[in-house]
């Protein structure tokens, strides 16, 4: 009798997804898929608001990381009102990134700390009801409060220049809306309410030691768990060619490191890009055009930056980017599991990133709006903590949105987290006849390492509890948990 | 420690009558009442309980689908480690509980729930919601104000 298990909704990822793996009579694995089953059509109903509306829409997509949908709303409005990213004033342009560099921070913070360490500090099999974050903090304390400051720390970058953690605004057409005073930069450099940028530092050297521990400790398993040969797409500086988060030209590698996406401008994106659809999801398999929907398909995130990047210009990530290159003697990483890894490393460049910045007298400038020459396209790319984000609008001549079109890293890595799936299913999963919970967590694991996020900012207390259903041959119920 | 009360509103008001814990805050704000921190959240997180351990006096306020007598309920909480299958998501007592895990405190902390009708994609509170609000504002003007300012 051949069988369906459902893994639904899958845990610690932002937002729910489901996993369903097909076994044949033989309980061998037949297919794997990831189903990204929440439908939000934002592209189409945003269309026909005012444009400049965008980068306060946009950020509705999202609770963990909508500044980076505000900033690359932003970067193509910019573009509307005649402006290219090197256009804005400088001012504007480094409170930007260092609002971009907060949301990064805290964003991998909170998936080291509260999505990933329980299975790094607890081991894949165990108990569920102590492998999560309560089960760090409890345990690890000392661990939990760091995570927690960490964390805090770019929250609060990111109220300082928006107003709130979540959801404020700073980025208008043309620039910001608002400097930054000394005041308010001291907060984050003499450590009386919260632990100083050098703290910051110091603890992600911290975590990047762990790591490393971690990954001598287990390495083959963090070597082979759901590697696999695939393309890699990020942003890099368009004069150096090194690590690149708020503005930059695109470029891809194929698995061996060759180059099959040369440094191309952002507008240029939809010359290269398809998205496919499939009926058992709503997100879309984007591809590059010349290579096709086989060969196409890239990795974005920590990992992909690492491998696209020639360097990165903070000497302590540097030294550390060094060192992730030579576990694999410099050519390209295609081991899902180093992405944790590079995560670390970025959290690392963004705090390095963010104390040049606060250092910068730049910051306290009243020169925040340039103007241009309308037009009616702009596109915005960003590399948001999860991956190149792309958001295209084009707008009619009474300022309204006509079209929309919005790529964001999660749907970059949808044909990624299916192979990833798709490995653990083969080689975890394949010939047993029985799910364990710890099986069950190593598709988690999987996908957990790409850090989705599926959909955001819902609430609804009780109502997302986590359901596990197995299907026979002919869809009839065999197996029903809930959690 | 701060001597204010904290008041945390967790909903979202773009789900209809889950927006009744920031539509309580809205009011609260209205009133100009003293010694009151208010904080806007989506759900509960880890870091609500650094925020948490630096207060004497907390109030979580939330939207309920139960449907209480007078519309809402009132409930003191205490620390209980309530192990949830996201990390997203804490309910208050968790929250509790890490904060007097990580950081040694415990302070006084109460629920007011105020039941909803329905929590679709939409902007706007119900009718009846409405109506819930107001008798939960009334409750806490009346009785939990005088009482925890005079702490």
């Amino acid at each position: 009798m051949s069988q369906k298990i459902v893994i639904d909704p899958v845990t610690r990822v932002e937002g729910h997804g489901k996993v369903t793996i097909h076994l044949d009579d033989q309980n061998k694995v037949k297919d794997a898929f990831f189903h990204i089953v929440e439908f939000r059509g934002f592209e189409r109903f945003i269309q026909g608001h005012p444009y400049w509306e965008a980068p306060v829409m946009v950020q509705r997509l999202c609770g963990i990381c909508p500044v980076s949908h505000h900033l690359a709303a932003a970067k193509a409005i910019d573009q509307i009102v005649g402006l290219n990213p090197e256009d804005l004033s400088v001012p504007a342009q480094k409170i930007r990134k260092l609002l971009h560099f907060g949301q990064v921070f805290q964003s991998h913070a909170l998936h080291f700390f509260y999505l990933a360490a329980p299975d790094l500090l607890f081991g894949y099999d165990a108990d569920p009801l102590k492998r999560n974050v309560v089960g760090v903090a409890m345990e690890y304390p000392e661990i939990a409060k760091k995570g927690i400051l960490m964390r805090k720390f770019g929250q609060e970058i990111i109220k300082l220049i928006t107003g709130k953690k979540i959801h404020g605004i700073s980025a208008s057409p043309g620039g910001v809306h608002k400097h930054i005073s000394a005041k308010e930069i001291s907060y984050f450099l003499d450590g009386k309410d919260i632990p100083d940028i050098n703290t910051m530092i110091e603890w992600s050297l911290e975590i990047i030691q762990f790591m490393k521990a971690y990954h001598e400790n287990n390495k083959v398993f963090m070597d082979s768990f759901a590697a696999y040969p695939s393309g890699h797409l990020g942003l890099v500086n368009k004069k150096t060619g090194f690590l690149e988060l708020y503005d930059g030209f695109l470029r891809a590698t194929d698995a061996e490191g060759n180059i099959t996406l040369d440094d191309i401008n952002n507008d240029d994106y939809a010359d290269y890009f398809y998205e496919s659809v499939e009926r058992w999801s709503y997100l879309k398999f984007p591809y590059l055009k010349h290579l096709g929907r086989e060969k196409g398909w890239n990795r974005v995130g920590p990992l992909a930056r690492l491998n696209v990047c020639d360097g990165i210009e903070t000497p302590l990530a540097e030294k550390e980017r060094q060192d992730f290159k030579a576990a694999t003697q410099g050519k390209t990483n295609n081991m899902t599991m180093y992405t944790h890894w590079a995560r670390l490393i970025e959290v690392l460049y963004c705090a390095e990133m963010m104390r040049n910045l606060l250092h910068d007298h730049d910051l306290m400038s009243n020169d925040l709006i340039r103007k241009g020459t309308r037009r009616n396209r702009g596109v915005g790319i960003i590399e948001a903590p999860r991956g190149t984000l792309i958001h295209e609008y084009e707008v009619d001549d009474k300022d309204r949105i006509t079209h929309c079109n919005l790529i964001v890293s999660t749907t970059h890595n949808n044909e990624p987290m299916n192979q990833a799936v798709r490995w653990v299913a083969n080689n975890v999963m394949d010939g047993r006849p029985e799910i364990t919970e710890g099986m069950l967590n190593q598709v988690e694991v999987a996908i957990r390492a790409y850090d989705p996020c599926l959909s955001c900012a819902t609430h609804a207390m009780g109502q997302m509890p986590m359901e596990m259903t197995l299907y026979d041959s002919k869809g009839e119920i065999l197996d029903y948990k809930v959690k | 420690m701060n001597h204010k009360t904290l008041i945390i509103g967790i909903g979202n008001s773009g789900r209809q009558d889950d927006g009744l814990g920031w539509a309580f805050l809205d009011a609260i704000e209205s009133l100009f009442l003293e010694n009151l921190d208010l904080e806007y959240r989506y759900q509960l997180q880890v870091e609500d309980a650094e925020l948490i351990a630096r207060y004497n006096s907390i109030l979580f306020v939330d939207a309920d689908m139960v449907q209480h007598p007078n519309g809402f309920n009132f409930e003191k909480l205490y620390p209980k480690d309530v192990n949830s299958y996201t990390s997203h998501e804490l309910n208050p007592e968790t929250v509790l509980h890490l904060a007097k895990t990580i950081y040694n405190v415990n302070p006084e902390c109460y629920m007011l729930s105020i039941s909803g009708i329905t929590f679709h994609l939409n902007i706007g509170l119900t009718e009846i919601a409405l109506l819930n609000l107001d008798n939960a504002i009334r409750f806490f003007k009346q009785d939990f104000y005088n009482s925890v300012t005079t702490f």
